[in-house]
């Protein structure tokens, strides 16, 4: 199923996780995961919750060890130079832990103390990082007097302070509202210009929108990995549509329903909504062998329907997983 | 060397900033200036003896560190664990051991002021009487060093839970144990305890610093006890990795 995980060296690659597995206690967090990440891209780790996304990045920042397995981080093993790893590595934590009664600015300048920066270099790197994540506003004040989405920049902040190679971002929208969200999402994509980033959600529509490439863990073990265009493509054998249409004068939902399921390559259609606003309308859902959105229109011209929506419904992450451990 | 400072001038500043900082330290002077002057109505404190002395102090200010110190470690790393940010801690370029020093020096810290303030009742004796400077700097080095042995328990201790609470009793448990229990423990045991283990009682050891000598080896016998406890905490810290 991954098509670039396998391989034993990648020239590209920044990151090398090979055959990594974790044990706690009796529990298989991890068996086998194996990915590459490629220098200036921005990865997505994508999977539902216990699916083993913070272990791997838990392992990856160094702050657990993996029970068998190898990583390379620019080269450098991640097991015998964890040290020298940590100072590439930018880390924001599922939750975003920070010290709530510390000023902004004074916590900031204790983390690039701690990242071994002088008092000018550390004045001058707050000022641009408070810059980039927007939290001049806030920078003499409590961390926890902050509001989420302010708690999440200053965690983007202090994990961007030294400028690493590469940031680790462990559900990084998750708890914001809509609006905080959209900012974090446009954010994490301007550092990625800059940055190598490895992100995880559960979330596909994010993650479809912030990443380069996707690898999906189900399981502790990796299902997929390519970018959003070739997983879709490996789902191409099943196309769910979406079809709103005002029925013919005279015509029942249910016959409307008939008329989709015995158009050709529909496997199943079934009506999902009837809304009366603005137009009256029936919605199905179609399972089709093929993408028969032209047929869909073509029938509903000939039988006399309204057509007033045609679409693809994106994949949400439940089908793809759906699919991906169908057999597994 | 420079994360070590770093983390010790930020549990201080943190320290100061909490109210246990505060309490710890009224009751430290409360109850060490009480004892001093009215003892435990023995014929041992200040006025009863009668003598130009810091002996009342030096013999009973280790029973109140026992107490207090644990107070002010147990948050050191229960907290950041409780919390999380152990997490982001733990994985910026420092050792666990750099880790385990700093959140020890910057206890040493707050115990480095308590006893400075405790500096009035030296001050005092001098004002009316001429006491043996030796002694009292002999006093001194030995609650220093007896602090930051329990200092180190607590450490410990604090690694062990991310609650506070339990760190606190059980880091006031095993100051207490060292500093008097041993020696009720080894009688439990042993009819005729081996003279040995007997050196393992804080109070043994601290005895002499109190007359004012100097000995070499309580003076390693408490570092040996801290650094027993620094890599302790520091172990206790990378089980996570193969929990």
């Amino acid at each position: 199923m991954t098509a670039t995980a396998t391989s034993s060296t990648n020239p590209a690659a920044v990151i090398q996780v090979r055959d990594l597995v974790k044990k706690y206690d009796t529990k298989l967090a991890l068996n086998g995961v194996s990915f590459d990440v490629r220098a200036g891209e921005i990865l997505g780790l994508l999977g539902p919750n216990g699916a083993g996304k913070s272990t791997s990045m838990k392992i990856l920042t160094t702050y657990v060890s993996a029970t068998s397995g190898q990583v390379t981080v620019d080269g450098k093993d991640l097991a015998s130079d964890a040290v020298a790893i940590r100072a590439m590595l930018g880390y924001l934590p599922e939750s975003t832990p920070l010290y709530n009664d510390m000023v902004v600015y004074d916590y900031l300048t204790y983390v690039g103390e701690m990242r071994g920066f002088d008092g000018a270099t550390c004045k001058k790197r707050i000022a641009e990082v408070a810059a980039t994540v927007g939290i001049r506003d806030v920078i003499g004040m409590a961390i926890g007097t902050l509001s989420k989405g302010y708690k999440q920049r200053v965690g983007l902040a202090q994990a961007l302070l030294h400028n690493p190679k590469i940031l680790i971002l462990d559900e990084p929208t998750s708890g914001l509202d809509p609006n905080q969200i959209v900012e974090i999402r446009n954010l994490i994509r301007d550092l990625g210009k800059n940055h190598t980033v490895i992100l995880s959600s559960h979330n596909l529509a994010e993650v479809r929108q912030i990443c380069d490439r996707i690898v999906i863990i189900h399981r502790g073990a990796v299902v997929a990995d390519g970018t959003v265009d070739e997983l879709e493509g490996k789902m191409a054998n099943s196309h769910r549509l979406v079809v709103a249409l005002t029925p013919a004068a005279g015509t029942q939902a249910d016959a409307v329903r008939s008329g989709l399921a015995g158009l050709p390559g529909v496997r199943s259609a079934v009506l999902s909504h009837h809304s009366t606003l603005p137009v009256a309308a029936d919605t199905f859902e179609i399972e089709a062998t093929t993408d028969i959105r032209p047929e869909i229109a073509k029938w509903a011209q000939t039988a006399g329907h309204g057509l007033v929506e045609l679409r693809r419904k994106s994949m949400d992450l439940e089908s793809i997983f759906q699919q991906l451990t169908h057999d597994a | 060397m420079k994360p070590i400072w770093t983390l010790a001038r930020r549990e201080m500043a943190a320290t100061f900033d909490s109210p246990i900082a505060y309490i710890a330290g009224v009751v430290f002077l409360v109850a060490t200036g009480l004892l001093f002057f009215f003892g435990l109505g023995g014929s041992d404190d200040y006025f009863t003896a009668r003598e130009a002395t810091l002996r009342p102090l030096f013999d009973y200010a280790p029973w109140v560190l026992a107490v207090i110190l644990p107070a002010v470690t147990m948050r050191l790393l229960a907290e950041e664990k409780k919390s999380g940010t152990l997490e982001l801690l733990v994985t910026m370029p420092v050792t666990d051991l750099q880790i385990v020093l700093g959140k020890l020096l910057g206890a040493v810290g707050f115990l480095v002021v308590a006893l400075l303030l405790t500096l009035v009742f030296p001050a005092l004796v001098l004002s009316i009487g001429h006491p043996d400077l030796g002694a009292i700097a002999g006093g001194y080095i030995g609650l220093l060093l007896v602090g930051t042995a329990f200092l180190s328990l607590g450490v410990m201790t604090s690694t062990w839970t991310h609650n506070q609470i339990v760190a606190f009793i059980v880091g006031l448990l095993l100051c207490a144990f060292f500093w008097t229990g041993t020696d009720a423990l080894l009688k439990t045991l042993f009819e005729q305890p081996p003279p040995a283990l007997q050196l393992l009682n804080f109070q043994t050891q601290f005895s002499d610093f109190a007359r004012g000598v100097l000995d070499l080896r309580s003076v390693l016998y408490f570092v040996s006890v801290t650094a027993v406890a620094v890599v302790a905490s520091t172990y206790s810290l990378q089980s996570r990795h193969w929990k």
